[in-house]
């Protein structure tokens, strides 16, 4: 079938209107001279990548951000992947008052959470800031978890866990052994886009952490009240190649964008 | 029996995380809707909400949040449709591709994604310097902390949510639709609102739930682009509670956002169409 002209004209546009920021911030980051100014002006120079490593507090709230990414990822799967088993595994009264709470943190805005949970868990509890920005963070990845593990069950034939009792294991026996192994893929593509989503996460941060424990999102938003610099174009070049990396292997590995 | 033993299983799997969810998420957010409504010597009071919907700074910031929202929401579906339409009809590798970079927006860095914007739209930023390169204009113009660069950092940011759920409606539409539609004598404009449109409704109305939904609760792009000069319902909670430290107020902003965004999903919820 012919494709109008102004379709693919389309398509352009949004390719570059998504697309064409990243090329603006990779080409400042290389700029020698420390204002915004762009194309740079000064020549070509990796002083603003320098830059990042010798500043201690993106290395600080980087390794923070990779810990509470790492953990609250681990603990949303741990809670979500039996919640996603009976969920499609079972029908019981209950069940769509059970889902909607169940994806109901991806519902509410993340400030409004992260803003309820610092003035009505934090503060009361006295929990130490660290374990409060974990406890956030794993609410708003659990949905996720949840939702793609479901997916991948729900594509699983259940003659293979039916199989596998018949022949004498237990539930938990045929769900280690046979149903987790082929439900890999959703569980590893469920621990890819919540550690993202907990890496760059910012409204739950921003309640949460607190003197000595930031995340890395909110250092650079509090560098850049102070500084004017393509520092921040330097690390945000270094993030995003990250991300490429991630998304573009997450991609072909296990189809990530069907997940989203 | 067999029954009993069911319903324990599904206790086991579901108590911890649902434990979880109450105590740390649910209960929060119940306590901030409650002390919305509670006045300074105790009682059930609607004084927090009267007091922001009569002071006029919150009301304009209010209604700006709403209208930057359907802004948002109508550019993304104008944008996003005839590319999705197009996506849609690609082979299957070439569209896992694009997809791929279609969703680079949304796994990136807030900041980062939003910087480039501060780089584009700034005094000496491309555009500026183009337009006074063009003598169109002898001083910068002001572009960033404007509505303006709120909208166009959020377009960037949400059309990935719009441009998902319509590629996937609109690869359901067989080619054969299409074609029956044409050689009936529909032109192509015709085809397209009469057949392809009421088709691909269903990610019209999702696409369009996510990207409102998320314009109208966003806060690094307005925090960003919009600063202190255009303040929106997240950056005025930030600024209540960690500026201002005004609690009760901040309690009241929060309740009104977490509100607004129920309604919007409901609402949404209605007009989701029921086809096969």
């Amino acid at each position: 079938m012919r494709q109008s002209r102004w379709l693919y004209a389309a398509l352009i546009l949004l390719y570059t209107f998504l697309l064409g920021p990243f090329l603006v911030i990779f080409i400042a980051a290389f700029g020698a001279d420390s204002t915004l100014a762009f194309p740079p002006r000064g020549g070509v120079s990796l002083h603003w990548f320098a830059n990042v490593f010798q500043t201690s507090q993106f290395i600080e709230s980087f390794w923070i951000s990779l810990g509470v990414a790492l953990l609250a990822t681990f603990i949303a799967l741990l809670l979500g992947i039996p919640v996603a088993y009976a969920l499609v595994n079972f029908r019981f009264p209950g069940q769509g008052v059970l889902e909607t709470i169940f994806s109901s943190p991806i519902l509410v805005p993340g400030l409004v959470v992260g803003f309820a949970m610092l003035r009505f868990f934090v503060l009361f509890s006295g929990v130490n800031v660290f374990t409060g920005l974990l406890i956030g963070h794993t609410a708003v990845l659990f949905p996720y978890s949840v939702r793609v593990v479901s997916a991948s069950l729900r594509n699983l034939d259940p003659a293979l866990e039916q199989a596998a009792i018949s022949l004498g294991a237990n539930r938990l026996r045929s769900f280690m052994l046979v149903v987790l192994p082929n439900v890999r893929a959703g569980v590893a593509a469920a621990f890819i886009l919540a550690f993202i989503t907990s890496f760059n996460n910012v409204p739950i941060s921003l309640f949460l952490t607190g003197p000595g424990v930031t995340t890395l999102p909110i250092s650079m938003l509090v560098y850049m009240e102070y500084y004017y610099d393509p520092t921040i174009a330097a690390l945000s070049t270094l993030l995003i190649l990250f991300t490429i990396v991630l998304v573009q292997g997450a991609e072909r590995l296990l189809g990530l964008s069907q997940f989203v | 029996m067999r029954q009993l033993n069911q319903n324990r299983i599904i206790t086991i799997l579901v108590t911890p995380a649902l434990l979880f969810l109450s105590l740390f998420f649910l209960l929060p957010l119940v306590a901030v809707l409650g002390s919305s409504f509670r006045g300074e010597a105790g009682g059930v009071t609607l004084a927090g909400y009267l007091d922001f919907f009569r002071d006029h700074t919150s009301l304009v910031i209010y209604w700006r949040t709403l209208r930057l929202g359907v802004l948002v929401t109508v550019l993304a579906t104008l944008m996003a449709y005839p590319p999705a339409y197009l996506l849609s009809r690609m082979p299957a590798r070439r569209r896992a591709l694009l997809m791929s970079l279609v969703i680079l927006p949304l796994m990136t860095n807030p900041v980062a994604r939003t910087y480039a914007w501060l780089i584009i739209l700034g005094r000496f930023g491309v555009i500026n310097r183009t337009l006074m390169a063009l003598g169109l204009t002898e001083e910068p113009v002001r572009l960033l902390f404007t509505e303006t660069a709120i909208v166009i950092g959020l377009l960037q940011l949400f059309l990935p949510l719009m441009v998902l759920p319509l590629v996937g409606a609109l690869e359901n539409i067989p080619d054969d639709v299409i074609e029956a539609a044409r050689s009936l004598g529909a032109g192509e404009l015709t085809a397209f609102f009469r057949v392809i449109v009421p088709l691909s409704a269903d990610g019209l109305v999702m696409g369009g739930t996510l990207v409102f939904t998320g314009a109208i609760t966003a806060f690094v792009t307005p925090a960003i682009l919009g600063g202190s000069r255009v303040l929106v319902m997240s950056t005025l909670l930030r600024q209540r509670a960690l500026v201002a430290i005004d609690w009760p107020s901040a309690t009241v902003v929060a309740a009104i956002m977490l509100l607004t965004t129920l309604a919007v999903n409901l609402l949404l919820r209605l007009f989701r169409p029921k086809m096969v």
